[in-house]
């Protein structure tokens, strides 16, 4: 392989690397949301607590925020509505970013 | 309940600092549309353009403190708790852009004072920034704060006060290798002294940062242009924190 050829490489590597993260950063800020007065990350691990908790047919139930204060949710369909739109919002976002940086290589 | 964003503002004799808080108010009145009030000086004051219905409070400020050799006049946000005219504040450095409006969320907690405990390099995207290991305590980053008007946040901003009048004692107690005034270390310290030296309540997240190596280019709509070494990056609907200050020229 020539040796110019190889740093274009690596060098295209690297930028869609940062830009990636920079992409994923993007969407993680945007996963911030406040609920009944505190604050929640809109992610994958949050969503299956709620969903989890809420199959168990408990109506409400606590559950800590992001800072481990405890929280009682009195409403976990719209918590957790308010949960997916979030987190679904970020990631297309995300996904479409990821699809253009994809066609760099 | 009032909100509103407080923002501080002096110009150095080398640094237009009124242009950054004119594009910065732009963006909070766009994307936050929240009621703003700015903290300045007359001189300052007076280069200002108009911006629509902004509060202003006028101070005399101290002068003497520098950043890299050269002036850097940002000693007075202790004086934020008392200047603000709101019961829950956002108190923003006026070179952090808002291009989204993800810092509402902030407001409707009801934690009463939140600051940011990581920060994010995107020019080398990745967590953290190379002068944050330079003290005997964790930086916490002044850029974004929320407070309310309690008595919890009344004591912070008092002890950032008597941090400032003492700054040398404390560099040297906290081993700080920052030897002028800095808020975020100021912050810190007075933070983990009223928390009893443990973790207080901290934003999610990490604080967007675009640091001196790289060069704003230009601007845009929704977003930034800037260059760092041989490459050309730009952000989009994405709030970021510009440390190089050269942005005025732009």
């Amino acid at each position: 392989m020539d040796i110019r050829d190889l740093k274009k490489q690596a060098d295209l590597s690297y930028d869609v690397a940062v830009a990636k993260s920079n992409a994923l950063e993007k969407a993680l800020s945007r996963q911030q949301f406040a609920y009944c007065g505190h604050l929640f990350m809109a992610n994958a691990e949050t969503i299956c607590l709620v969903k989890t908790l809420k199959e168990l047919q408990q109506s409400s139930f606590y559950i800590l925020d992001v800072n481990q204060n405890p929280v009682e949710i009195k409403d976990p369909q719209e918590f957790l509505d308010l949960l997916v739109k979030r987190n679904q919002e970020t990631l297309n976002t995300y996904s479409n970013l990821y699809s253009e940086l994809q066609k760099k290589f | 309940m009032t909100q509103g964003v407080l923002l501080f503002c002096f110009d150095t004799p080398e640094v237009k600092y009124h242009r950054v808080l004119e594009r910065c108010v732009g963006l909070i009145q766009k994307n936050l549309k929240l009621e703003i009030t700015v903290v300045t000086n007359i001189e300052t004051f007076k280069r200002m353009k108009p911006m629509g219905m902004i509060n202003y409070k006028l101070i005399t400020n101290e002068t003497g403190n520098k950043l890299l050799g050269k002036p850097w006049y940002q000693t007075e946000r202790y004086m934020a708790y008392e200047l603000s005219p709101y019961d829950t504040t956002l108190l923003l450095d006026i070179d952090y852009f808002c291009y989204t409006d993800n810092l509402l969320q902030l407001m409707e907690t009801d934690q009463d004072f939140l600051i940011h405990d990581k920060a994010y390099d995107i020019v080398l995207g990745k967590q953290g920034l190379e002068f944050e290991r330079d003290s005997m305590i964790p930086i916490l980053w002044a850029t974004v704060i929320v407070f309310k008007k309690t008595n919890y946040c009344k004591n912070i901003f008092e002890l950032v006060k008597y941090i400032k009048q003492y700054w040398p004692y404390f560099c040297e107690l906290y081993k700080l290798s920052f030897k002028n005034f800095r808020n975020d270390y100021a912050f810190s310290i007075a933070i983990n002294h009223v928390n009893g030296y443990r973790m207080p309540n901290f934003l999610p997240g990490k604080l967007p940062t675009l640091t001196r190596t790289a060069e704003v280019l230009g601007f845009t709509d929704n977003g930034l242009i800037y260059r760092y070494q041989n490459t050309i990056g730009q952000l989009e609907n994405q709030d970021v924190h510009v440390l190089n200050k050269e942005l005025v020229n732009v």
